[in-house]
């Protein structure tokens, strides 16, 4: 009896050392550098990718260019948007995917975290010009003057308000395209309708906290320095910017209501907000604009840049990039589906492909943003008309591309908007004010940068 | 014993014995160790010494999830227990009916929890919930449930109380093993319904109400699934909520998200130590309020 | 860190905890129709007005706890732009979003991993639970209490203590993004259910048992033959907790689960809250649909094994 027990407790302690000692090692992670980019060569193998959920013609158009590049070489993709947590995890077990779909503003902490490798030799090798992409685009990408990332699609943002009820409010386009702030101000406390504590009309929508930086920059203040190493998060001018932007949620009731109020609507279909007369006007992103033309063609739209407090236009931009994280099976493969899938001929292709379908609905073409500035010209010129109130719409979508602004990367990218985000929400929910949310974000964001860039000086003269 | 017999038990029971060695006693010491280290499963772990431990104490967001889940915890036990004991009474009033509405009440906790985030997030929408809706017809307007930071916990306790299901039915069959000749006693002695059941009812099931407060304490200090699905992933990543953030979803999220397995691993430490004080004081307490029927502790 | 094993905290939504202490699922188990029988007739004077009272009042909350049931069921039909309206009948009722959710979303492949999953763990748990509790029931041997109690002291662990070690452990297995991680815990038993087993064993006839090694018999014909058998109640109950609590199980899977070809359904409604919720594009009716066909397996598991669910769950609060 007792050497049984004794033999299964030394069995136990035996196992639980191995055991110990087996797990307690990381899987580390590698760098390309065994990797020869060549982009006349022929490539072989399997290319995994991951977070790209494209299924339109726009994406499949690309994809299969980028397959016919490929040759031999067997793609998969994944679909979803990247789940950071998914690829973070895929890359510390040691089995990261080939190549990854990520949005820009992620890219500098990738590639601090040696996540992604730099990709000069894979832009050398394959002949990639970064000079054709939009400026405010590779700047996202570049951390360090190492380009990280080749960047794909922008986002902008363009004014877009319901024409009818600006009207019976007796307002202009001018009093909601951020121009004049006070103007704002005032049209949202002549759009909104609320009764008791229920919305009814939304009148201004300052769409916080993704939009921060935009109303940051309209009042002329840059979040973070140009080199990504200083935030600037408690600028006068920041402060100013969320004090005003949080004050037109407080006229209608606060931002809980009208968030909720959003929540339940039927954004995307023809029950919209815009169609239905439930929202006065917003900033939003362009591709809305599509959306609104498929589902509510009749809805009485009018649309703008956003304009910064010197009436110039203006535009925060973002959208996504590829990049080959470290430890990639084949990033010459990688390399070359992300040539490919952003080479202006590809997206010539890709736009045709769209003309093509939307002339056999018997819609409008209305233009792509690439992020590639040479595609972008290119493509401007396929435009076809559909008439008003979306030909101003398109025009001052590519109005908009045209003065655009990042925030440039740095190595604590995720910080950084994370501290942003944290004070922004904290004044949102009435937490705390924004004098006081900004000052402390401030302290953590500039302290993440100083840890994150030391970190990357260090790791530099070490590697 | 026999050595056959030996050998034979320790066949029956080597499957827990190797499982708990490999995933019992194993983590434990391991996790302890890792507590003690930077790990983000890329890199080898990094011995910090008490690092880890010492900003836990620094870290607003620990505290933030600590009173979050204490919260939560504190207000949600107790209104679990008087609504599931409200409903047991009723049932144990109801006779043959009992049956149909002991099924009615157990129905929600067979919910995939995950279904019933989604559902809270749904019917408790500030503006066009369902929830809030029945409130109007009652002339109460209802806070903004899903993004008001200061209703959201309310919110999520008052979910909670559907799935009291299984709570009700221990009641229930804790208010049925009440020997009749107490009450009869009582009545005799002149006591009305709220006399009896302050000497008699409370006494006697008061087992069953003490099981209930430890065991949903516990669970309500690990609460996760609810509110980790309405609030957190990869849908919720740019609106504040702080309010949801309950201690596992933060601790869930320094190990898997932030990959901080050496933080991660401290705090579930601290998680231990106060689920064990908190058990501790329960039972302390209980020596006093609960009366075990023959007189013997359990 | 599954609902039950090495977690008294976080019990499983049937409240196996709320089972731990004290009275046996035993073999003669009445439950409430015996009890029933001796109570009503002398209960205090409860006139009819009383009982009409009281089942109104219950009648009014039942009403309340089935809504939610029926409030989804209903926006289960309606398109889009009318799931928020909330009315009973669907003004507009399309039967299209039950055609729909199983393009938009892996739903058959996640419904297939999960009855794998469960079948997997259910009957894995179940078969080494009962080995071990057997051990624990029919042998005699020295430490048999301290072990025990070391059983039952395993259950006290918070899951998310274990939950980093376990997830290296699998990690260097290999096995993380795929089901294993899910079910194969379950290979080693859990000590809640050796608890409810042993309590159930210990009430079996002893002699029985001997009586069978005498006309020989070795130690596992014992058990497979005899004790497990007559164990049926106690398995019964077993095996439909693990059921309830392995389909509903989200934090394994968010933890194991990558690729959306394997997500089990909990994780795979996470999913499409996340992708067709908020971040997506606000489709609420498919998100209603799928948790509609989700739910529908746990209620008709209910009614199924009512009797055993109902045993299983009053079996611990009772004698406290």
């Amino acid at each position: 009896m007792r050497s049984n027990r004794m033999a299964a407790s030394a069995l136990m302690a035996g196992g639980i050392l191995v055991l110990t000692t087996a797990c307690a090692v990381g899987t580390g992670g590698a760098d390309d550098s065994g990797a020869e980019y060549d982009a006349e060569a022929e490539l072989t193998g399997e290319l995994s990718v991951m977070g790209f959920g494209g299924v339109d013609e726009v994406a499949t158009t690309r994809m299969d260019l980028a397959k016919e590049a490929l040759g031999e070489v067997e793609v998969s993709v994944a679909e979803g948007e990247l789940d950071l947590q998914q690829f973070l995890s895929a890359a510390a077990t040691g089995d990261p995917p080939d190549l990854i779909y990520a949005n820009r503003d992620q890219i500098g902490s990738l590639a601090a975290r040696g996540a992604i490798v730099p990709l000069e030799r894979c832009i050398e090798g394959e002949g990639i010009d970064t000079g054709m992409f939009v400026e405010s685009a590779i700047e996202q990408v570049t951390l360090d003057g190492q380009v990280y990332g080749i960047p794909e699609f922008n986002v902008v943002q363009v004014t877009m308000a319901n024409a009818d009820l600006l009207e019976q409010a007796g307002l202009e386009l001018s009093d909601v395209d951020g121009s004049d702030w006070e103007a704002v101000t005032a049209a949202n406390e002549a759009l909104t309708k609320s009764d008791g504590g229920k919305l009814s009309v939304i009148g201004y929508d300052s769409k916080l906290p993704e939009f921060f930086p935009l109303w940051a920059k309209a009042n002329g203040v840059d979040l973070i320095s140009e080199d990504g190493r200083e935030a600037k998060l408690d600028d006068p001018g920041a402060v100013e910017a969320l004090e005003w932007a949080v004050g037109i949620y407080d006229a209608q009731g606060g931002f809980g209501d009208v968030k909720a109020y959003r929540d339940s609507a039927d954004f995307f279909g023809e029950g919209n907000q815009f169609a239905t007369d439930v929202l006065g006007a917003m900033p939003m992103e362009q591709w809305y604009i599509n959306v609104l033309g498929d589902v509510s063609p009749d809805a009485p739209m009018a649309f703008t840049t956003v304009k910064d407090r010197q009436g110039e236009p203006i535009a925060f931009s973002s959208g996504s990039a590829w990049a080959i994280p470290a430890g990639a099976a084949n990033p010459e493969a990688a390399c070359r589906w992300a040539r490919v899938m952003t080479a202006v001929d590809s997206w010539e292709a890709a736009a045709q492909a769209r003309v093509d379908l939307r002339e056999e609905e018997g819609k409008p073409f209305t233009g792509l943003l690439t992020g590639n500035a040479e595609a972008d010209e290119l493509i401007r010129g396929m435009v076809t008309s559909g008439g008003e109130p979306w030909d101003t719409a398109v025009a001052s979508t590519y109005e908009a591309n045209e003065h655009t602004f990042a925030l440039p990367a740095s190595p604590a990218d995720a910080e950084f908007e994370s501290a942003m985000q944290d004070a922004v929400n904290s004044v949102l929910s009435g937490e705390a004010e924004p004098a006081d949310a900004l000052a402390e974000a401030q302290q953590t964001a500039q302290k993440a940068l100083d840890d994150a860039w030391a970190e990357m000086e260090q790791s530099q003269e070490e590697g | 014993m026999t050595r056959r017999e030996n050998r034979a038990a320790l066949l029956f029971l080597s499957p827990w014995l190797i499982g708990f060695a490999v995933f019992t006693a194993w983590p434990l010491i391991y996790s302890a160790y890792l507590s003690l280290t930077d790990y983000d499963v890329i890199n080898d772990p990094t011995f910090v010494g008490f690092d880890n431990y010492a900003e836990l104490f620094s870290d607003p967001k620990v505290a933030l999830a600590l009173s979050n889940t204490l919260f939560f915890t504190v207000v949600q036990v107790p209104l679990y227990v008087i609504v599931s004991l409200a409903l047991a009474l009723l049932l144990a009033r109801a006779g043959r009916a009992s049956g149909f509405f002991r099924t009615v009440f157990f129905l929600p906790k067979m919910t995939p929890p995950v279904a019933v985030g989604i559902l809270f997030l749904l019917l408790f929408n500030g503006q066009n919930g369902l929830f809030n809706t029945a409130l109007g017809t009652v002339g109460i307007d209802g806070p903004s449930w899903t993004t008001d930071p200061a209703w959201v916990k309310p919110g999520l306790v008052i979910m909670s109380l559907w799935t009291v299901g299984a709570s009700v039915l221990i009641l229930l069959a804790a208010l049925r093993g009440v020997p009749d000749e107490l009450y009869e006693s009582a009545r005799i002695d002149g006591a009305g319904w709220w006399r009896q059941f302050l000497s008699v009812t409370l006494p006697m099931i008061s087992p069953a109400v003490f099981f209930i407060v430890v065991v949903n304490t516990i669970a309500g200090l690990q609460t996760f699934d609810e509110a980790y699905t309405a609030f957190f992933g990869a849908g919720n990543t740019t609106y504040g909520n702080d309010a949801a953030l309950f201690y596992v979803i933060y601790l869930f999220q320094q190990a898997f998200q932030f990959l901080n397995m050496g933080y991660a691993a401290a705090m579930a430490w601290l998680l231990f130590l106060v689920i064990m004080v908190v058990t501790a004081i329960q039972a302390v307490v209980s020596r006093r309020l609960v009366h075990y029927e023959g007189g013997t502790a359990r | 860190m599954s609902t039950l094993s090495g977690s008294l905290g976080k019990p499983g939504p049937l409240g196996q905890a709320e089972a731990l202490v004290a009275a046996p699922v035993t073999a003669d188990a009445q439950d409430e129709p015996a009890v029933r029988r001796k109570r009503l007739p002398s209960r205090r004077r409860q006139t009819r007005a009383g009982r009409v009272l009281t089942v109104i009042a219950l009648t009014a909350v039942g009403v309340v706890f089935l809504y939610p049931f029926v409030w989804l069921v209903s926006a289960s039909f309606k398109p889009r732009g009318e799931v928020f309206d909330n009315r009973l009948i669907p003004e507009t009722f399309i039967l299209d979003n039950y055609v729909q959710v199983w393009q938009e979303a892996p739903l058959a492949l996640w419904l297939t991993n999960t009855l794998l999953v469960t079948v997997l763990a259910a009957t894995t748990v179940t078969l080494s639970s009962a080995m071990v509790a057997w051990g624990f029931a029919y042998y005699r041997f020295r430490g048999r209490g301290p072990l025990f109690a070391l059983v039952l002291g395993s259950m006290m662990l918070p899951g998310a203590v274990t939950m980093i070690p376990t997830f290296l452990i699998w990690n260097s297995l290999g096995t993380v993004n795929t089901l294993i991680p899910m079910w194969a815990h379950n290979l080693f038993g859990s000590a809640f259910y050796i608890f409810l087993l042993r309590q159930f064993m210990l009430s079996l006839p002893r002699d029985l048992f001997d009586a069978a090694r005498v006309d020989g018999a070795n130690p596992w014909q014992v058990f497979w033959r005899i004790g497990l058998p007559l164990s049926r109640p106690a398995i019964a109950v077993t095996l439909v907790f693990e059921v309830q609590a392995v389909w509903t199980d989200l934090m394994r899977s968010l933890i194991y689960l990558r690729d959306s070809a394997n997500f089990t359904v909990p994780r795979g409604l996470k999913a499409l809250l996340d992708n067709f919720g908020f971040g997506g594009e606000w489709h609420w009716e498919i998100l209603v649909t799928a948790s509609v066909i989700t739910t529908i397996p746990m209620i008709v598991l209910f009614f199924v094994a009512q009797k055993h669910i109902i045993e299983g769950v009053t079996a611990g609060g009772v004698k406290g």
